[in-house]
């Protein structure tokens, strides 16, 4: 009898460890039922006094799946360093990389598993820090890795957001590459790396500068010209800058067509100046509000009403950067999932976990705010420094008008017109002439065929 | 008495040659030049013809900004991800 009462009380007890054992922690609970920004705090509390396990490790890669790592910007290193998963090592190398750190960066990226969805972007970080390290070889290395497994992971991506992310990547990676090559004098490299870029790619409207850039250092000044005058069509009226119309003034000074030139700064002045400096009193005054550029991104309000088009062409710019779109990804899954707590918990259960939200929302809008805020504030900043350099184009250009007075010469033509002639071209590439009308498929591949008219001859002897 | 004659005679000849002479300068108040009288006697060795050297005009050229590198371009997209 007391063999079998020792036996029951046995049985009993591993029953209860075994329960205990089974009972499913908070985390896990919160998953199961979608709250997954929940249970990523959750789990967080669960573990950090523990020692990490292999499977805390996989369980932590797999609410990140559903998360974003966005959230996880905030965290202390030295926590993330306590789970060494794939993705935290991202964080942590990235945060190093911003940091100048690259040694420790280029530590971390490396115990990175190269089928891991981030392995990507950390290869374009690294291909960065061997191209300040002057180790070329390496950074092609990175950036080729770069392509390969971005268009790999893009293939499988489940959705058209994760495709986009991992074209944007295998893209910067390839125009990082060609900026590379300018930036050593490697300027026909640098085109052909360019040209890779599909004209269907967001980031395409963007190199027409750099590449018009590379032609003028070529001195190719009719393609570079040709590539400017794109920004001019209508697809591309969201896309302005003042660079833009800086070179086009520069080039056509550099091929002595100074009235050409000067008309461009004279538009530059008329139109955009004024239009930028009042922009930019207005948005100064909101410069420390913390939800004043998130509104933004929905309605410009009242005080911008009259620059409407123009903050609309800024901020349709900012929607289209992939940080923007995690970022409001984030927010958006936050809402449902508060929307869900409110649904379907108990008052108890609410109180305690929609705190918690609110304030991973708080953190986002303030995020996204400060982004285009910077952004904004930095485009806003190439007016000044732009508009001091036409400034400095227009003087030079009246004093070289006035030297040639004062030598009693003229340049060769009063204004030279376009002649096939003047285009360089490969063998590649065909040629039609424009007609006044841009056609999309056209767009970018445009060179003017003006004659350079730094030629000057005597007045005297133009009139023999 | 003879010598005492010469004592007194070298005496007088060492005092009149301690005594300072004095001298006064006058210079002339008032001097004209007639500059048309003037001659002047020698060979002319001036080009016959007026010529200037032409000089290029002194130019302050500014120095125009031209892109060097992409590293903000590069930056830029770096931060745009993330």
């Amino acid at each position: 009898m007391l063999k079998f009462a020792i036996l029951a009380l046995a049985l009993i007890l591993s029953g209860l460890a075994g329960a205990k054992e089974n009972k499913k922690k908070l985390s896990e609970v919160y998953s199961e039922k979608g709250y997954h920004y929940s249970a990523l705090n959750e789990y967080f509390i669960e573990t950090f006094r523990k020692p990490i396990t292999v499977g805390m490790v996989s369980r932590l890669e797999e609410l990140l799946y559903y998360t974003g790592i966005e959230i996880l910007e905030d965290y202390e290193v030295q926590l993330l360093k306590k789970y060494p998963s794939s993705s935290t090592r991202f964080i942590i190398g990235r945060k190093a990389y911003q940091k100048k750190n690259y040694k420790e960066a280029l530590e971390f990226f490396e115990l990175m598993h190269p089928d891991h969805r981030f392995f990507p972007e950390s290869r374009m970080m690294v291909a960065e820090i061997y191209a300040k390290q002057e180790k070329f070889d390496k950074q092609d290395e990175a950036t080729n890795t770069c392509r390969q497994t971005a268009e790999k992971l893009e293939n499988t991506a489940i959705n058209k957001k994760i495709k986009r992310y991992f074209r944007m990547i295998n893209e910067i990676c390839l125009v990082n590459r060609a900026r590379h090559l300018f930036n050593r004098g490697k300027f026909q490299e640098s085109i052909d790396a360019y040209d890779k870029i599909p004209k269907k790619s967001y980031k395409w409207p963007y190199i027409l500068l750099e590449k018009a850039w590379v032609y003028y250092q070529m001195g190719d000044y009719n393609r570079a010209l040709g590539l400017l005058v794109t920004y001019k069509s209508p697809l591309l009226n969201t896309y302005f800058f003042p660079e833009a119309e800086y070179l086009t003034a520069l080039a056509y000074f550099k091929m002595c067509l100074y009235d050409d030139s000067l008309t461009v700064i004279g538009q530059y002045y008329d139109s955009y100046r004024p239009r930028f400096n009042s922009l930019s009193a207005v948005l100064k005054k909101n410069m420390k509000s913390q939800d004043y550029f998130y509104n933004l991104m929905f309605k410009p309000g009242e005080e911008l009403e009259k620059h409407e088009e123009f903050v609309k062409q800024i901020i349709t710019r900012l929607k289209k950067q992939v940080r923007y779109s995690l970022d409001f990804n984030t927010i958006h899954k936050v809402n449902e999932e508060m929307r869900e707590i409110v649904a379907k918990e108990p008052l108890k259960e609410q109180k305690r976990l929609v705190p918690h939200l609110h304030e991973v929302k708080t953190n986002m809008v303030s995020k996204i705010n400060y982004n285009a805020k910077s952004d904004i504030f930095q485009f806003l900043e190439t007016v000044p420094f732009f508009s001091e350099e036409l400034f400095k184009l227009n003087l030079e250009t009246i004093s070289r008008k006035k030297d040639l007075v004062y030598k009693n010469k003229k340049l060769i033509a009063d204004r030279s017109r376009g002649d096939y002639s003047n285009v360089n071209r490969s063998r590649f590439e065909y040629f039609w002439k424009f007609h006044g009308a841009f056609w999309a498929d056209e767009l970018g591949d445009y060179s003017l065929g003006l004659k350079s008219n730094c030629r000057a001859v005597r007045i005297e002897d133009e009139r023999r | 008495m003879k010598t005492l004659g010469l004592f007194l005679g070298m005496i007088w000849i060492s005092s009149s040659f301690a005594q300072e002479t004095r001298t006064i300068y006058e210079y002339k108040k008032y001097e004209r030049f007639d500059l048309g009288n003037l001659e002047v006697k020698g060979q002319l060795i001036a080009p016959g013809d007026i010529s200037v050297r032409e000089r290029e005009r002194k130019r302050f050229q500014l120095e125009l900004y031209s892109r060097k590198d992409f590293n903000p371009f590069i930056r830029k997209d770096m931060e745009s991800i993330r």
